[in-house]
């Protein structure tokens, strides 16, 4: 019995490996031409690269001005993801403990846009923006991306937030907080769970958001975010393809990095914000 | 003012300082937006000048009516959505399973197979443009496979089934962590006792697993709809909507329209048609799974 639960173990490994070979077979195309020429690409694109080449990568470095487009990237992360923490626990917060009617109603409000897909008002959001002056700036951006976070931050510190219990809180007005303190020093820390969920959820959709930039951010090269510049610089290099895999590697180094060290907290973060979302 | 006034105004304020800067953001980018758009596709607008006309039913009646590449669209975006749907969770579904029997190196197959997923639509696209020309190009010479002889980019219908394949495999890592949290919240004993009241491990699936891990399902159906009938980024980069429209899904058709052609108004009209689409679907995914986690 033992023997033969061990031989389906071992099948099923094997099987998976040669899946899992199957399944990353075209990002290992990738990385391989990316360290070739263009004749070997043309001639051998399956084979390994002869003569390892970093001019890919040093071409692709300085066409689509890497460093700036991964410094505005970073930032518009940052202070996306950061903006929409701050709204999001707050309101989230403040909305789980007040039981009004109003707060029922501003509740719904809030998480609404959860169920409105972005490209049914992309249109008018860019005219919007434009009338606030947010349109071709990398702040400007950040500041659209705290509207369309914060639903889905709201209802998870909501309904993270019902579960702490009153007694904590009277607990530390009895000993002096107020309510400034209470918020940024017992409540913010016990929902550090809910914040490590929404910073994964929400820093990977802004890192590789593809669609609000092209709308907002317009074609000046000094705003580009990566994914802008990836899109500008393959489309300008058409069938040079190892220019092209270059780029889409270093495209995708930082998040691998990030990915690699993090990556257990990465897909709990995405479990948590999936299953209560 | 007397005390329970000043206490009630007091928690009032709180509750605004609190809550206004997530409404105001929400408003000023979701709310205002999505009632102009409404606004406006009654109208006749270029985007340009101030003024629009108001046009009544008109943009409505031409986008159903005079308007193939919308409704060509609408098809597409269904049958793309269904087909991406159906894979990416059974084949999800499937490898998750497998990878909960006792293997050895879990943690790695999760890891590797969860990568496409971080990877964004846009440079996914450029990859498999790649792979669909030039690789399967040299494969085509060197094997003579009819297989890779085949246009899977070029041709309207296998751009088609392109398009949905790269989606499977882009998405699947991560329908498939969500599957392996569900079944790992299982209890083993229920399944061992199932077992030896004689039931096949086929049938412990379909009666015990499945309808533990509904609530999974019913995320994973939710989540893959959704993002399906919203699909944009991977079209635009791999097919750019061709070849001759065959691949171009709602969102992209909105866009163009909206951006390429400059018709603004009749662009938001074909926005609440997929806003529309889009909240029915929710409502009766929604019903359906309610009956069903009631059930189990």
């Amino acid at each position: 019995m033992k023997r033969k639960q061990n031989l389906t173990t071992s099948l099923i490994t094997i099987l998976l490996m040669i899946i899992l070979v199957i399944y990353l077979l075209p990002l290992v195309l990738m990385v391989t031409n990316s360290f070739k020429s263009y004749g070997e690409v043309m001639l051998n694109a399956l084979s390994l690269p002869e003569a390892f080449t970093f001019d890919n990568f040093k071409k692709v470095f300085e066409t689509m001005d890497y460093p700036k487009a991964f410094f505005n990237t970073f930032v518009i992360t940052l202070i996306g993801v950061s903006g929409i923490i701050v709204m999001g626990s707050m309101a989230g917060y403040k909305l789980a403990r007040t039981k009004t009617k109003l707060s029922k109603y501003v509740f719904l409000y809030c998480i609404m846009p959860m169920m409105i897909p972005f490209q049914s008002f992309m249109i008018t959001l860019v005219q919007v923006s434009k009338g606030m002056h947010l349109t071709n700036s990398v702040l400007g951006i950040t500041v659209v991306y705290w509207g369309l976070g914060a639903p889905m931050a709201i209802f998870l510190y909501q309904g993270f937030a019902k579960s702490i219990p009153l007694e904590l809180e009277e607990a530390a007005i009895i000993d002096g907080c107020n309510q400034f303190q209470l918020f940024t020093q017992i409540i913010f820390p016990l929902l550090k769970s809910v914040t490590a969920a929404v910073i994964v959820v929400n820093a990977m959709w802004v890192w590789n958001d593809f669609l609000l930039p092209l709308l907002v951010l317009g074609t000046d090269k000094k705003n580009q975010t990566l994914q802008l510049a990836a899109y500008s610089f393959m489309g300008q290099y058409k069938m040079e393809w190892q220019n092209i895999m270059g780029a889409a590697i270093l495209i995708i180094i930082p998040a691998l990095i990030i990915y690699l060290i993090f990556q257990k907290h990465i897909i709990k973060g995405m479990i948590a914000g999936a299953v209560k979302g | 003012m007397n005390k329970t006034t000043f206490k009630k105004f007091s928690s009032l304020l709180q509750f605004f300082v609190y809550t206004s800067p997530a409404i105001i953001a929400i408003t000023a980018f979701v709310g205002i937006p999505f009632l102009t758009t409404i606004n406006y596709s009654f109208r006749s607008w270029n985007g340009i000048d101030k003024v629009s006309t108001f046009v009544g039913l008109k943009n409505y009646i031409r986008l159903f009516t005079d308007d193939q590449a919308f409704i060509h669209a609408i098809v597409f975006t269904f049958i793309y959505a269904f087909f991406v749907v159906i894979f990416v969770n059974i084949l999800a579904l499937l490898c998750a399973q497998l990878l909960e029997s006792k293997i050895r190196g879990k943690g790695i197959f999760r890891t590797a197979f969860y990568l496409p997923n971080i990877i964004s639509l846009v440079v996914i696209g450029f990859i498999w443009k790649f792979i669909c020309t030039r690789v399967f190009d040299q494969l085509a010479t060197a094997t003579s496979i009819s297989f890779f002889e085949l246009s899977w980019l070029g041709d309207p219908k296998l751009a088609v089934a392109t398009v949905i394949f790269i989606s499977v495999w882009q998405g699947l890592g991560f329908y498939m962590v969500i599957y392996i949290a569900g079944l790992q919240s299982v209890p083993e004993d229920i399944g061992e006792a199932a077992m030896i009241d004689g039931a096949s491990s086929f049938r412990k699936f379909f009666k015990i697993t499945l309808p533990m891990i509904m609530p999974s399902i019913s995320f994973c159906m939710f989540y893959s709809v959704a993002n399906s009938m919203k699909m944009f980024d991977l079209i635009f980069s791999l097919t750019g909507g061709g070849p001759g429209g065959a691949t171009t899904p709602m969102a992209l058709d909105i866009y163009n329209t909206a951006f390429g052609k400059q018709m603004m108004g009749y662009g938001t009209a074909k926005s609440v048609i997929l806003f529309i689409i889009v909240a029915a679907i929710s409502v009766i995914q929604i019903n359906f799974f309610k009956n069903k986690e009631v059930e189990s």
